[in-house]
């Protein structure tokens, strides 16, 4: 600090007046909150404030964006063609193909029944077989 | 829980100096009083927000400072004569000797012509003794920032002062 500053720094600044004391205090004290929940409030209210601050709009700002960013998400999750179909109804035609297919495949494939051999085998295991051809 | 004593204690401490820089920067002491009764309104009712805290007096210049560029910001709007006024409100205390008592009015006619940013920067380094990186804390600035606009306000007022200064010495 050069001299000029030293200077500058010599002058006293203006004490406050005596009389404001009294008057803002008188102020003051009566918008203190209540003990209990109040002051736990107040509490909760100054610290999301000092985290928010001094930007308390802009973090707002960021907040409704990301509310917004999100609700988009989900509406355009819910109208995809995709999803819709998966829930969808068939439509009549729809079923009346379904039906025409089934019979068709009933028609090509004939009656169809498992040999008695082949039941067997598809039931027990090799180590039973011999059990199953006693019984 | 902070009570009314704490209140009085906050006042003793901090009133004087908040006092000071706000009638620096508003330049208006009916606004100064405003300001200060808010802000320990604001204190009354949320006691919450000096909670860990650890440099009161740079937090609450920070909160007083953002209440005035508030206020400032909305007077702007409809008062432009105020800043041709400000330089006529003297933040400093009346001196005994008639030539100190000039140098104190021409230093509050040329502090009063800078800019509030640089004024403010100015009080809280000369008046406060505050460092550069303080400064930038309490007015939200960076370090760098806060002592080019101190260097600009000190240039202003040497050019300004220089020949009185030169004439007192």
């Amino acid at each position: 600090m050069n001299e000029f500053e030293q200077r500058l720094r010599r002058v006293p600044v203006k004490p406050i007046p005596a009389g404001w004391r009294a008057e803002i205090l008188a102020a003051a004290v009566p918008a203190r909150p209540a003990t209990g929940r109040g002051s736990w409030a107040g509490r909760l209210n100054g610290r999301w404030h000092d985290l928010l601050w001094p930007h308390p709009k802009a973090w707002a700002g960021l907040a409704a964006a990301w509310l917004v960013i999100l609700l988009l998400q989900v509406s355009q999750q819910e109208g995809t063609p995709a999803r819709a179909a998966k829930f969808a109804p068939p439509s009549p035609e729809m079923l009346v193909e379904l039906r025409q297919q089934q019979q068709m495949l009933v028609e090509l494939l004939g009656p169809f029944e498992l040999r008695d051999a082949d039941r067997v085998r598809t039931v027990a295991p090799r180590t039973q077989r011999g059990l199953i051809l006693m019984g | 829980m902070p009570g009314p004593t704490t209140l009085e204690r906050l006042y003793d401490e901090q009133a004087g100096p908040l006092f000071a820089f706000l009638l620096n920067f508003t330049r208006d002491e009916a606004d100064t009083r405003d300001l200060l009764q808010d802000l320990f309104i604001k204190l009354a009712r949320e006691p919450g927000r000096l909670a860990g805290v650890r440099e009161e007096r740079a937090f609450l210049m920070r909160l007083a400072h953002n209440a005035a560029v508030d206020l400032m910001r909305r007077r702007a709007a409809r008062d432009r004569t105020r800043d041709a006024l400000a330089a006529e409100q003297n933040p400093f205390a009346p001196a005994d000797d008639p030539d100190e008592q000039v140098f104190r009015r021409e230093l509050s006619v040329a502090l009063g012509e800078l800019p509030a940013d640089q004024r403010a920067v100015v009080h809280l380094k000369l008046w406060e003794g505050l460092t550069f990186e303080e400064i930038a804390t309490v007015l939200d600035l960076s370090p760098n920032t806060a002592a080019s606009r101190y260097r600009y306000g000190l240039d202003k007022l040497r050019g300004r002062l220089r020949p009185l200064y030169e004439e007192i010495q």
